[in-house]
């Protein structure tokens, strides 16, 4: 097929493509056509692998914020959906960084200081 | 296919059961997840399984082959090294997107299918084979969501891109059970309509049932309806290789054992 109908082609289908993924990890309004209900189950299947993944590389941030973690990273989530070309170990940073501003989770502990090595 | 003829029953390897991977008896071949492998710095146990002879085929997550934009050629390139630092006959991922508009939905999402998203997956697929050192086989996904405005069955779909790329196909029966309680894929249908001569190897895998959703987990038994889909394909065909996947809540090694034991007596009952 030629590249001008190759690139319509890409246009409509990124079209609908970004239309789908906004509703579903950017609280996007509904793409027509989609069963309302099933949008609502893939959203909560998407969020809630990526809790999982992030819980993962993060245990001790999850231990931590106990009970918690679940409604914080899913109202993190909303906010920050998963950027593409982004890393999931950047996703479990940037989630505690997010804990941490928002008073959630205690501060990294920083290195004791040591008289030896004071100068 | 020169070197893919038999590959046998094989398991997905992890870091997590590499212990289990090795010391278990009838693993004939493994996948490698290749977005997890850095060449140059091969896991010990994969080293050791090469050292036995055992084929290890990289298994890539991340092409979005089926995304509105071009393919990223540094993940083609990385999942090629892979492929050739393992000397894999051939390598795969699935007719899917991850990314779009920016955002990474960090899952393999359906395509439309519509002849818009088969032109564009085509042309990636091209560009992505003319990129590997070894065939490019494809798998069939797990869909939650139907798109509306569908022009093909998933079988036409895949018969024709297979038909227009030349690639492999990667049957996933447990995604043919997902779909067909989540959004009614006939599997039999599927398999009226694709190409069983291109089959390169069948993926199984576990999951669950949550109200009315089959969850395609990875992190739960192989149910038998599974191995029913797979009974129908070999009933069809011999496939050259059939790979059990499991990737989360890991069960015992006698557990493992059983569900590769069950894969190949259904695999077996068909060989007479």
């Amino acid at each position: 097929m030629d590249e001008n109908s190759l690139s319509s082609a890409r246009e409509r289908l990124a079209a609908r493509q970004t239309e789908l993924l906004n509703a579903l990890l950017a609280n996007g309004p509904a793409p027509a056509g989609f069963d309302e209900q099933r949008l609502g189950v893939e959203r909560l299947a998407l969020l809630s692998k990526r809790r999982g993944i992030v819980r993962m590389l993060g245990p001790a941030v999850a231990d931590e914020l106990g009970d918690r973690f679940r409604p914080l990273f899913d109202a993190y989530a909303a906010e920050h959906p998963r950027r593409a070309g982004s890393r999931a170990r950047e996703d479990a940073a940037s989630f505690a960084e997010w804990c941490r501003v928002s008073g959630e989770l205690s501060e990294k502990r920083k290195p004791r200081w040591k008289f030896w090595q004071s100068n | 296919m020169a070197g893919i003829k038999d590959l046998g029953v094989g398991i997905g390897w992890r870091s997590e059961i590499d212990l289990t991977v090795e010391r278990l008896p009838g693993v004939d071949f493994v996948e490698v997840v290749a977005e997890n492998l850095h060449i140059g710095h091969l896991p010990e146990s994969v080293t050791l399984l090469l050292e036995r002879g055992v084929p290890v085929l990289p298994h890539a997550v991340s092409l979005s082959l089926g995304s509105a934009d071009q393919v990223d050629l540094h993940r083609v390139e990385h999942l090629g090294a892979v492929a050739e630092a393992v000397g894999a006959p051939m390598v795969s991922d699935h007719v899917c997107f991850v990314r779009a508009g920016g955002l990474d939905s960090g899952h393999l999402m359906p395509v439309p299918r519509t002849r818009d998203a088969l032109d564009v997956l085509v042309a990636n697929v091209k560009l992505a084979q003319r990129n590997l050192p070894v065939p490019l086989a494809l798998e069939n996904v797990a869909a939650l969501l139907e798109w509306p405005d569908g022009e093909l069955s998933e079988g036409q779909f895949l018969a024709e891109l297979v038909e227009r790329t030349d690639c492999w196909l990667l049957v996933d029966v447990a995604n043919l059970y997902a779909n067909a309680r989540n959004i009614g894929t006939d599997p039999e249908r599927f398999l009226d309509e694709i190409p069983l001569e291109r089959l390169a190897y069948v993926h199984v895998a576990g999951g669950e049932q949550n109200g009315d959703i089959y969850h395609d987990t990875h992190a739960h038994a192989v149910l038998p309806e599974v191995l029913e889909v797979l009974d129908e394909l070999c009933s069809r065909v011999a496939p050259p290789g059939v790979l059990l996947e499991r990737d989360d809540n890991y069960p015992s090694d006698t557990e493992i054992a059983g569900e590769l034991a069950a894969i190949r007596a259904v695999v077996n009952k068909h060989r007479g």
